[in-house]
């Protein structure tokens, strides 16, 4: 056995390693966000980011501040959305006795562990039959369906709400809904952060669905405006974007990521003190 | 903690066995509040997963047209489809590189923290976390900037091989290991935040009683820590595979910066994409769907089934 110091160093150092592998790549291509010109041979400073960003703007008309105000419109939505259906389901599954609740459980465990892709084109063709497509409210309402979030609640109800005061609740003669409403819903604040926070995340993030649903390039989100920002890059695609005013290269591509990731960072700054806390996560372990 | 909340739920049940009688009348209750609370969840349910996923199925059996009910055609349509199978051993060869390298990463650095001083610990999983803050689309931009000699802040790796462009780089041989990499890069922080808590949710005293029977660091990790960890391992690996299965963004547009180079149908969800965007066949496309929601819902029963986490309290 080696000595606790030596122990000690090669722990550190094995962190320290892993630090560089997963932090260096993000600090470069920050760093390329502040270049200028194509990003080769040029000095990092904040004016250049300032011209880069003026001409993502000019990309198409702006349409780069339209893809951001689509996702910010359909992330909202969504998670409003998650959060109003996953709290009041997650206390009735965790509090309450009524038929079909194992069954709604169990489907609720099935779809949150398959992952959500393997139903985009499903929920294509149901959209489609019903002529919804291009429609950013439709998408929104889609990603309400956050079932890790009625997870999030079950857990949070089933170990954070003491039974002692849901049932002197029921002597008082409260029903279960005025409950839930007075009582549960005041103490999940936590809950409220979690739900609405991991379900914006996972739909700021959505590539497939809202690319299958969202066609046109001026409807669809920044994930999938990025991904043209891409295609129209002199870097992979000489020749289109020969023909475009606007020349891409790596420090717009790179800027355009950054600023799409942002809102993301808020959100989880926002939440932060109540993810930390992992008591979530703790809860779930058997 | 959790011990704890177990005890303090699991009494509840037993007094109410007991009292049998009067239970009837609170139980019509509940039935009708259930319904409340419930409805608005049930509805989403509904319109994002059971209808579309019964939607698919009828669609599938459709014949090619459209027009009437065209058996299993459909299904033999795209599994005679010569890029059929290979889209599967693409996601498993991805799977194979991936789950051992990230499995085995992610014990390891949780261990270590666990180890650690708690604020060298939780500045280390912060940073490991923050690639993870990049999810899907961001992570790949940054992606195509790592694989792209010339510009790459790796560039010395690509040097090795002797690649010079971005082609070379991002060739079909080698992509496996680029997604594996990609999907290591973004995924390995979450996990390790959750081996953290697994680690932390040990109780102390438990820890303390090996110390005071004698057990070394090496042991108590062998056979205190591991043990502890195996449901959340177990559940980890189940998820990532059937993760692996949803593959569509990153081979996808990897295939378009690369001019073809990739397969534009790499990955299962790509040929059911092709399907139902480019050549038009919608059964086609259903079916193909259903072949991949098959999978990936036993993969999921097999989760919900094996792992400790969702066990039921009766």
């Amino acid at each position: 056995m080696l000595s606790p110091h030596l122990g000690r160093i090669g722990r550190t150092a094995t962190l320290l390693l892993f630090a560089a592998v997963f932090g260096y790549p993000l600090l470069a291509y920050l760093a390329v966000a502040f270049r200028g010109g194509d990003g080769a041979d040029s000095a990092v400073a904040l004016g250049n980011a300032v011209a880069t960003w003026q001409s993502i703007l000019a990309f198409n008309d702006g349409t780069f501040l339209q893809w951001l105000t689509n996702s910010i419109i359909v992330a909202s939505v969504g998670s409003v959305v998650a959060v109003v259906a996953a709290l009041p389901a997650g206390y009735a599954l965790a509090r309450l006795r009524f038929r079909g609740r194992r069954l709604l459980r169990f489907l609720t465990l099935l779809t949150m562990v398959v992952p959500n892709t393997v139903l985009v084109i499903p929920i294509y063709l149901e959209v489609s039959a019903v002529g919804a497509v291009n429609n950013l409210w439709v998408v929104g309402l889609l990603m309400g369906f956050f079932p890790f979030g009625v997870y999030l609640a079950y857990i949070h109800f089933k170990t954070t709400l003491p039974t002692p005061i849901v049932e002197s609740a029921r002597l008082d003669g409260l029903t279960d809904v005025q409950t839930f409403f007075t009582i549960a819903l005041p103490i999940s604040k936590q809950a409220v952060a979690l739900v609405g926070f991991f379900s914006f995340v996972a739909n700021w993030t959505n590539f497939f669905l809202p690319m299958v649903l969202l066609p046109l390039s001026t409807s669809t989100t920044v994930s999938v405006g990025l991904q043209q920002l891409v295609s129209s890059s002199p870097l992979f695609d000489p020749t289109t974007a020969a023909g475009l005013d606007v020349r891409l290269y790596a420090p717009h591509l790179a800027l355009a990521t950054l600023v799409t990731t942002l809102p993301v960072l808020v959100v989880f700054v926002l939440a932060q003190r109540y993810l930390i806390r992992g008591q979530t996560l703790g809860a779930v372990k058997g | 903690m959790t011990a704890r909340e177990q005890l303090a739920t699991r009494p509840r049940i037993q007094p109410r066995r007991a009292a049998a009688p009067p239970a009837p009348p609170p139980r019509r209750r509940p039935n009708h509040a259930a319904a409340v609370l419930v409805t608005p969840y049930v509805l989403l349910l509904l319109v994002g997963g059971i209808i579309p996923v019964g939607y698919a199925v009828v669609k599938s059996l459709q014949n090619e047209s459209e027009t009437g009910f065209g058996g299993l055609s459909s299904y033999a349509r795209v599994t005679a489809d010569f890029r059929f199978v290979e889209t599967f051993t693409n996601v498993a060869l991805v799977l194979c590189v991936w789950l051992p390298v990230m499995l085995t990463t992610v014990v390891i650095l949780a261990l270590l923290i666990d180890a650690s001083s708690r604020r060298f610990g939780a500045t280390m999983r912060f940073v490991y976390y923050l690639p993870g803050s990049l999810a899907g689309i961001a992570n790949f931009m940054l992606w195509l900037f790592l694989l792209n000699p010339g510009q790459s802040p790796v560039d010395f790796l690509w040097d090795g091989f002797g690649y010079t462009s971005l082609n070379e780089v991002a060739q079909p041989d080698n992509l496996p290991f680029i997604l594996a990499a990609m999907l290591f890069f973004q995924g390995a922080g979450t996990w390790i935040i959750v081996l953290c808590g697994g680690l932390n949710g040990i109780p102390d005293e438990l820890l303390e009683a090996a110390r005071v029977d004698g057990a070394t660091a090496r042991a108590v990790v062998w056979h205190v820590k591991l043990p502890m960890l195996r449901p959340w391992l177990g559940y980890m690996t189940l998820l990532n595979l059937a993760y692996g299965f949803q593959l569509f963004l990153e081979p996808q547009v990897l295939s378009q910066v690369t001019h073809g180079l990739i397969s534009p149908q790499w990955t299962p969800n790509q040929l059911s994409f092709t399907y139902a965007y480019q050549i038009l066949d919608t059964p086609a496309a259903a079916a193909m769907s259903v072949i991949l929601l098959l999978v990936t819902l036993s993969l999921g029963l097999l989760v919900i089934h094996r792992s400790r986490l969702f066990q039921d309290e009766r």
